[in-house]
């Protein structure tokens, strides 16, 4: 009966049978599909909908642990045959990308004009722009430069129905109607199959360094004054990343927390910042720096770090991720809370968050068996600051066990609206988001 | 004299008799907000002093079908605070204390009537600001800005008002308080993008949690003045190829440069130019120096006549609330005026500059042009007279003609002022009736029965009527 | 849209000018800067608000009611929106041309009828009847009956703000008027002729700002003529809305400083500069005096002004004082004068600077306001108070409206800084320039 519904709507040779029934991941689906075209997208959906198929969009895989309860829908849209730059004006600094395009080929299309997409996610090789827009990835350097939802200008979003919609525009400033790109970046693909992507760009910094100020004694009121006096600074750095013991080790071969400073501007800037932080780190820092390649190479190492679907399937079973958001400051207290629960509990964990921007991320290794407790304190420790932590990888078993989204949140009634009004009959990546949207 | 409507009685129940107005001549004087093309007395106005009374007076509204507007200053340049029969306004300017900053973390928490500017003067002592910056920011509340996702001159390297506010209240539709955000990407979808821009149809917003900066470092500003349009526009692209995120590139033609300084704020500039431009660098002062020096390379290559850096922070004043009067300072040349505020792609300002003034000759009307040159969002001024029948159309009408040149051009209708009910007939020039249909389907969520804000933003139904909603659904 | 043949509602001369009201956009940006719609957040009593109702009598869709008449008449007239105005819009001429318009249409009854026919028209216009009423408080105040008054409570059937205006009134000298002849010699070279407007209320309550004006001014090296036939300036009848009783001052007071044959006529109430150079506007259907009253109002000269313009010898007796400056409005917003009396009181020897934040926003004076609308005028005050700083010995300004009710203010709120004119600090340091050792500056 599937099978059927999609052979109308899209020739056969795009059109597989899973080959690995199943995924240690989850979000598989019955048969791959790969359309190549927006009208492909289109039909594809267009038939789902109308037989009440469900399908799965997946870019690169690398956020298949992310979310879902699923082993497999009936399709696993797999967009890694929509790629390629649409539209590209340098002059106007902004790109037009259809969604299945990976991070690294926009990166080095834009380079040649001396310009960058400014998010850092995970994966970049393999991560699409796709899947970077639909689960709201970013890095480190989300500091200075903000997230998808500050990057995203317009989107060619295909509906469950087949119907396809343009949100936003190609201008970098718009507010003709509602901001409707802003319900598809973070939606997790519930709310249909974006197909092409605008973005605004900016130049490549002349100048790119790493300072990495680590603290052996892990002396945190020397290390918060220290974070403070440089974010009441009218330093401007691009990251403020701290990373824990497991992961300044695995990354440095070094103990103890440790600050990654990124400093992207003219040349002259930067050595001044980096004459300044030197200056005004606490006594006692070991401190290191890199410049040019060998940074952006030490920040290439910290984007695999992040467990994911492309990753070896013995390392993705006994691997979860977490996504803790709180304020600023408060990604100190909560970096260490989750490097010390993970020694209680028995397990390896890394850990990173931002000062300064209030994402954090855990990696943690061990007995599967202890996922649960650890994800409950760390998830308790966020809400009391005002917090949430959410489960950003795990594989399926652990998942079916887990509360990955937490309770849902404010205003859910009209996110579950939302849904309704765009995706009645749940086509699109149902029960993958928060509360069961 | 009509009887008291019992409205108004009731009203004043909830928020004391102090705080509703409905005289006849009260509400003439909210007639109209900065759009005056359009005029139409509310049915009473209602000015809540907190969360509680917001929702209460909205609940009763709701209860009773009645429609109503929220309403910040009134500075909106595109009607979006203009009643189109029987609504209320919920006027929030009383709700205009500033509630809380945390420097650590780098937020204030403020009442949706606080004005702009005064953020950033709360701030100023300890090095911070706000960024968002409209021209109207001395008078404009931030409700306000956040109901239409207000830009302003420094948008250009840190983002319009969307990318500073981090958490809302909201008041919906039927009086439920909702707090979102507060903490960045929470769980769910973005509703707090998708409130922000929505211009007060998808609910009020009683409380806002937005971002604040510190100063830069260093900041130097650019006047330079051309003889040609056409060699100035092309010097903005010049500056942004050379790989340069000016803070601001704003750019203003012969027109407008006679208006401000016929206006109370004249800067001195010399008589005769074609255009000028005001470009600001800012950042670490390190290596400022260069940008400025290659910024000035770039306008010499493009046959400036004249170009300064301003030698004190007094001069950088002047020219900023020269160019920051520019849209009223029109009133001293010009009985009316009517702003539009197309975008383009920066790369096509010429030719759609010369498409504009080719539509300001055929039309007879006068266009200034003063705009946001860096991000392309154009402000053509049109000049007119309303005492003169029929002028006020035929301005109406020369403004969608330059909206259709911009969207044409591949660009939008509206950079920053919102759709209101000026625009919502060009919104047809940037979507589809499906692409229509798909934002009221979002607005049906919020607002099922249409009362908030009613008959803003979208096109009238028509051509709109049918559109299907989804095959088969029945809804 | 294009409105049909519409009836003004306005009958009578001097309607509001329609060139005036079309200036206005309705952006707003005034809204900031008017007190009343800081305190009501009423669009009405904002400066946009008042000119949009203005128009709207004019284009017939509202009548000259009460509705109308509230907001005009609780305009301070402090012209601070006229600052703001990018498109240099004068609120305060269309104001007051509203209110010549109500006055028409509804003329004052009850005791604010009677309290305009006894002061307004009674007693101000006429110097002889102006000191009578200054002697009468002289007395009163010398006599003991304001002590006694004071203990018996007589004062408690006042009005609350009348009391507290009570309180303060300065013990009051003769005015200048009296004291002086009518020409008064330059001290040194002579460098100009100039005459003084003693005006009404700065004469009867602060006679002594008058002597320390005369002093300087002679001491510059000006002959002062104070013409015996000037008059109260007509601004709080312009004000008020009697537009009559204005024309008639203005013309007397163009003749006799005309006919005074000076360089400039110095003012050193704010209020009053402003009315003088606004003269040529009053008159405009004058075609009698037009041209007279351009001629006058090119003399009209603030004493802050003058001083700064002309040049003035720098004072090098001391004055050991912190000092804030409260802008008057009619100076800064009506005459655009804000920098000339800072820079003459930061020249004096001894002056410490204290910044005053939100300098020109207005007390609450604004001619008689502060009398027809105490409770809107008392809660001004109180905002202007809160900007006062703590740390300053003397807040000094440049209008005597100004000053009686910054006085209230400091009385009200506990305060014990001395408000002075900025003249007089001026005065007080060429004065100690001969006796040093005499008493300090407070």
């Amino acid at each position: 009966m599937a099978a059927m519904a999609i052979t109308k709507a899209i020739t056969v040779g795009k059109i597989r049978p899973a080959a690995e029934p199943l995924h240690v991941l989850g979000n598989h689906g019955a048969y791959e599909v790969f359309p190549e075209t927006e009208e492909e997208i289109a039909a594809v959906l267009q038939a789902a909908h109308a037989h009440s198929l469900s399908v799965i969009p997946m870019g690169g895989g690398t956020k298949r642990g992310w979310g879902g309860t699923l082993e497999k829908a009936d399709i696993l849209l797999c967009l890694s045959s929509c790629r390629g730059i649409v539209e590209y004006s340098p002059g106007d600094m902004t790109v037009t990308v259809k969604a299945g395009t990976t991070i690294r080929e926009i990166a080095e299309q834009l380079a040649v004009h001396g310009q960058m997409l400014p998010l850092d996610p995970f994966w970049p090789d393999a991560a699409t722009i796709g899947g970077v827009v639909a689960a709201n990835d970013s890095g480190p350097k989300r500091l200075r430069y903000g997230s998808a939802r500050d990057h995203v200008i317009g989107l060619r979003v295909v509906y469950p129905d087949g119907r396809v919609i343009r949100t936003g525009g190609k201008v970098v400033k718009n507010v003709a109607g509602y901001d409707m790109s802003k319900l598809f970046i973070g939606s997790m693909g519930t709310l249909g199959v974006m197909s092409e992507i605008t973005l605004k760009l900016r130049p490549v910094p002349p100048c790119q360094s790493l300072l990495l100020l680590a603290f052996p004694n892990a002396d945190f009121p020397a290390i918060r004054s220290f974070v403070l006096a440089v974010l009441d600074s009218t330093m401007e750095p691009v990251s403020l990343e701290l990373l824990s013991p497991a992961l300044h080790q695995a990354m440095n071969g070094r103990d103890g927390y440790a600050l990654a400073i990124a400093l992207e501007d003219g040349e002259k800037a930067v050595r001044y910042q980096e004459e300044w932080l030197i200056a005004h780190a606490p006594p006692g820092t070991e401190i290191r720096s890199w410049r040019q390649e060998e940074a952006a190479h030490w920040w290439s190492r910290f984007y695999r770090m992040f467990p994911s679907g492309v990753s070896p399937a013995d390392r993705q079973a006994a691997e979860m991720a977490l996504k803790i958001g709180s304020r600023n400051l408060d990604v100190l207290e909560l970096v260490k809370t989750c490097h010390d629960l993970g020694e209680r509990h028995g397990l390896a964990v890394e850990g990173h968050g931002g000062l300064g921007h209030g994402i954090s991320r855990v990696y943690v290794k061990g007995d599967p068996a202890r996922f649960a407790a650890y994800l409950q304190e760390v998830r308790t420790a966020a809400e009391e600051r005002g917090g949430y932590a959410v489960v950003q990888h795990a594989s399926l078993a652990v998942r079916r066990q887990l509360d990955v989204w937490g309770r849902p949140p404010a205003g859910f009634s009209l996110m579950q609206g939302v849904k309704r009004a765009i995706d009645p009959r749940q086509v699109c990546s149902p029960n993958r988001f928060v509360g069961g949207i | 004299m009509a009887a008291i409507d019992p409205l108004v009685r009731e009203l004043s129940q909830i928020v004391g008799p102090d705080a509703v107005l409905y005289r006849r001549e009260d509400l003439i004087a909210y007639e109209c907000d900065g759009y005056t093309v359009r005029k139409q007395p509310p049915r009473a106005v209602v000015f809540p002093s907190c969360t509680a009374e917001v929702s209460a007076v909205v609940k009763h509204l709701h209860e009773r079908h009645i429609p109503f507007i929220p309403r910040g200053a009134g500075t909106g340049l595109s009607g979006g605070a203009i009643p189109l029969g029987g609504e209320v306004i919920i006027s929030l300017v009383r709700m205009k204390r500033l509630l809380h900053v945390d420097y650590e973390n780098r937020l204030a928490v403020v009442e949706p009537g606080f004005v702009n500017l005064k953020l950033t003067n709360a701030v100023a002592a300890k090095g911070y600001y706000y960024a968002p910056d409209p021209s109207s920011q001395y008078a404009c509340t931030i409700g306000g800005n956040v109901a239409e996702n207000a830009g302003g001159a420094h948008c250009l390297k840190y983002g319009v008002t969307t990318n500073h506010v981090l958490g809302l209240e909201v008041v919906l539709a039927d009086g439920e308080i909702v707090e979102i955000g507060g903490v960045p990407d929470t769980p769910g979808y973005d509703l707090l993008g998708l409130l922000t821009g929505s211009e007060g149809t998808l609910g009020i917003v009683t409380k806002i949690t937005v971002r604040i900066l510190k100063n830069p470092e260093g900041k130097k500003t650019v006047l330079a003045y051309f003889d040609s349009v056409e060699e100035a526009s092309r010097a903005v692209s010049d500056i942004v190829a050379a790989g340069i995120v000016p803070a601001a590139l704003e750019m203003m033609d012969k027109t407008a440069i006679e208006g401000v300084e016929a206006g109370n704020y004249p800067v001195g500039h010399p008589k005769g130019l074609e255009a000028l431009l005001l470009i600001e660098v800012d950042g670490i002062s390190a290596g400022i120096d260069d940008q400025i020096a290659r910024i000035v390379e770039v306008c010499q290559n493009r046959n400036v006549s004249e170009v300064k850096v301003a030698a004190s922070e007094e001069e950088r004043a002047r020219w900023w609330a020269n160019r920051k009067t520019a849209f009223p300072a029109m009133g001293a040349i010009s009985p009316d005026y009517l702003v539009q505020d197309g975008v383009i792609p920066r790369s096509r300002l010429p030719e759609v500059l010369e498409k504009i003034s080719r539509i300001s000759a055929r039309s007879g009307l006068r266009i200034a042009n003063v705009f946001h040159a860096g991000d392309g969002n154009l402000h053509p001024l049109i000049l007119f007279d309303a005492r003169i029948p029929g002028e006020t159309e035929r301005a109406v009408q020369v403004g969608s003609e330059v909206l259709k040149a911009c969207a044409d051009a591949g660009g939008s209708i509206t950079g920053e002022h919102g759709v209101g009910i000026e625009k919502k007939e060009e919104m047809r020039y940037i979507f589809t009736d499906e692409e229509i249909a798909a934002q009221i389907g979002i607005r049906d969520v919020f607002n099922p029965q249409n009362l908030l804000n009613p008959d803003k933003l979208f096109p009238k139904p028509g051509r709109c009527a049918e559109m299907r909603t989804a095959p088969g659904e029945a809804r | 849209m294009s409105a049909p043949a519409t009836k003004s509602h306005y009958l009578w001369e001097d309607p509001p000018d329609e060139e005036k009201y079309s200036a206005c956009v309705h952006c707003g940006l005034c809204l900031e800067s008017c007190p009343t719609y800081l305190e009501t957040g009423h669009e009405q009593q904002s400066p946009r608000g008042r000119v949009h109702l203005i128009k709207a009598v004019a284009e017939g869709k509202i009548p000259l009611s009460p509705g109308f008449e509230q907001p005009v008449f609780t305009c301070l007239d402090c012209r601070a929106c006229e600052t703001a105005c990018p498109s240099g819009v004068q609120v305060g001429s269309l104001i007051e041309a509203a209110r010549g318009q109500i006055r028409k249409a509804m003329p004052l009854t009850g005791w604010r009828a009677l309290l305009h026919a006894v002061f307004l028209r009674g007693v101000f216009p006429h110097p002889s009847r102006l000191f009578a009423l200054g002697k009468l408080m002289k007395l009163y105040q010398r006599s003991g009956l304001q002590a006694l008054a004071r203990k018996t409570g007589l004062l408690n059937l006042l009005p609350g703000h009348l009391q507290a205006m009570e309180r303060v009134v300065p013990a009051v000298p003769d005015p200048v008027m009296k004291r002086y002849p009518e020409v008064i010699p330059a001290q040194g070279t002579p460098r100009g002729r100039v005459a003084l407007l003693t005006g009404c209320v700065m004469d009867v309550l602060f006679g002594d700002i008058n002597e320390a004006t005369v002093r300087v001014l002679t001491r510059n090296g000006y002959e002062v003529v104070v013409p015996r036939d000037q008059r109260c300036c007509g601004a709080l009848h312009i004000h008020a809305g009697d537009r009559e009783q204005g024309k008639i001052l203005a013309r007397r007071n163009i003749d006799a400083f005309l006919h005074a044959r000076v360089d400039s006529v110095i003012v050193n109430a704010a209020g009053c500069g402003c009315a003088l150079k606004e003269y040529p506007e009053l008159l405009q259907n004058d075609p009698a005096y037009r041209e007279k009253a351009v001629q006058f109002a090119e003399k009209v000269a603030d004493i802050s002004k003058f001083l700064a313009a002309h040049g003035y010898e720098k004072p090098t007796g001391r004055v050991e004082a912190r000092v804030a400056y409260h802008d008057a409005c009619h100076l800064a917003h009506g005459q655009g004068i804000r920098a000339e009396p800072r820079q003459l009181l930061r020249e004096i020897p001894g002056v410490a600077w204290v910044e005053m934040p939100l300098a020109d926003r207005c007390c609450g004076s604004a001619g008689i306001y502060n009398l027809t609308h105490p409770e809107m005028a008392g809660k001004i005050l109180d905002e202007k108070m809160k900007a006062v700083p703590e740390q300053a010995d003397i807040i000094a300004m440049g209008n005597p409206g100004c000053m009686l009710q910054m006085m209230m203010g400091v009385h009200r709120h506990g305060r014990t800084q001395r408000v002075v004119h900025t003249v007089q600090l001026l005065d007080w340091a060429y004065q100690r320039e001969a006796a040093p050792q005499e008493e300090r500056g407070m």
